[in-house]
């Protein structure tokens, strides 16, 4: 089967986690024996193929990252300037990651996704929901190469149907909630863990201030409010 | 009660004129955005607002004195069109870029993960819509929002209903 893949992430290919979790994703794919061509909307300048790709295949595939609880602006604005298909035989399917580790956090957004295919003329293929995702570029290569590890098998069952099945959904897409340890744990000593680790990224991007700094609080805004008067 | 509007429909729209002026009558102060007349460009994703510059967004456009008045007024209101059901992209854009709100640090509440807020302000957001919206997902979608910017929905509702708004604020 041949994939068309549209990566609705805002950031730039380079250091997108989608752009990552979608080529391991295609290896798996490409070790069923199937084939794909991906366009990033995070390039506007694909979008224009994007829209013949959407338009003249079958097999569709929107990879995306959640933001703020739903589809970023940009996939929005992409999917707005699509027209429903007149001719039957196409599916979309979705796979959604975003920064939390729950896959419950992705459910408000799998709402929406379903609702889509049909209003595009299309079949639904499912969506396969990951959280946990916001430090895929943060952590070096091996342990970037372990996290995308999944998405490889992942693929490659997808591949066999153009769909994503249950079990693949309920092998890979987990956990719904964290469990009440793993709760205790992260509002416990790894809450310190996780701030320390924060830190010392922010310090390696060049960051001079404290993470939790307020630059518009109270005092700040009154003497912007001033400068304009 | 202050009053901020964010208003991304063409500002010559009689029912969201309608709405604004009344809502701004009823307000003690009202502030209104008509992103229409703003240089409001889409999140890039780069993350710096949480982990360069915490709390400052990278991009330079006119969108830093919308989150410099969302700390300003007790509530805020976004006028939006709709598209596929949703809120527009046009919304959409301008609600993304309300990261710079939410610290990187995160904490669990009521079983799930939620980001530290960054200022001590509990938000309060509802939204006025346009168009084909679907009332009970819009309304389920404003409430998941807020809960990740601490915040309270006040609920969406079609253009025509401002007044349902007008009980949530009084
Ligand atoms: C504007 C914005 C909003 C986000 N909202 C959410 C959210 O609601 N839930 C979540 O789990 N992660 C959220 N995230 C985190 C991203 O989904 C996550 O970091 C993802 O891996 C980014 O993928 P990308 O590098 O391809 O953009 C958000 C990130 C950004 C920049």
């Amino acid at each position: 089967m041949h994939f068309v893949i549209i990566s609705g992430a805002a950031r730039t290919q380079s250091k997108s986690n989608t752009a990552k979790i979608i080529a391991a994703f295609c290896e798996g794919l490409q070790n069923g024996g199937n084939t794909s061509k991906i366009w990033y909307l995070s390039d506007r300048k694909q979008w224009k193929s994007a829209k013949i790709a959407f338009e003249e295949n079958e097999n569709i595939l929107f990879a995306l990252p959640l933001y703020v609880e739903n589809v970023p602006g940009i996939m929005l604005e992409f999917l707005a300037c699509l027209s429903a298909k007149e001719r039957p035989g196409s599916r979309i399917s979705f796979l959604l990651q975003g920064g939390f580790p729950e896959v419950s956090q992705g459910r408000c957004c799998e709402e929406f996704l379903k609702t889509l295919p049909a209003q595009l003329g299309c079949g639904y293929g499912g969506t396969f929901i990951k959280g946990d995702m916001f430090g895929l570029s943060l952590m070096g290569e091996k342990m970037e190469a372990k996290l995308l590890q999944p998405f490889i098998e992942i693929g490659r069952q997808f591949g066999e149907n153009g769909a994503f099945r249950r079990e693949t959904i309920e092998a890979f897409s987990i956990p719904e909630y964290l469990s009440e340890e793993q709760i205790r744990i992260s509002n416990g000593p790894l809450r310190y863990v996780q701030r320390f680790a924060m830190r010392y990224f922010a310090r390696r991007l060049g960051c001079k201030t404290k993470l939790d700094a307020k630059p518009f609080c109270e005092k700040e805004l009154q003497e912007t409010q001033e400068e304009t008067i | 009660m202050r009053l901020l509007i964010i208003n991304t429909l063409p500002k010559v729209h009689p029912a969201a004129e309608k709405a604004i002026c009344c809502l701004t009558e009823k307000a003690s102060e009202c502030m209104t955005f008509y992103t229409e007349d703003m240089r409001i460009t889409p999140c890039i994703g780069c993350n710096a607002c949480w982990l360069k510059t915490p709390g400052i967004c990278a991009v330079k456009d006119d969108y830093e004195q919308i989150l410099k008045a969302y700390l300003q007024y007790d509530v805020t209101l976004f006028i939006s069109d709709t598209a596929l059901g949703f809120i527009n992209y046009k919304m959409k854009h301008v609600i993304d870029r309300i990261l710079p709100m939410a610290t990187m640090y995160t904490r669990i509440e009521n079983g799930q993960t939620r980001h530290v807020p960054r200022y001590n302000k509990e938000f309060r957001f509802g939204l006025l819509y346009a168009g084909k919206g679907n009332q009970d997902y819009l309304a389920h979608w404003m409430s998941r929002f807020c809960l990740n910017f601490h915040g309270i929905s006040l609920g969406a509702f079609p253009i025509e209903a401002w007044e349902e708004v007008c009980a949530c604020i009084s």
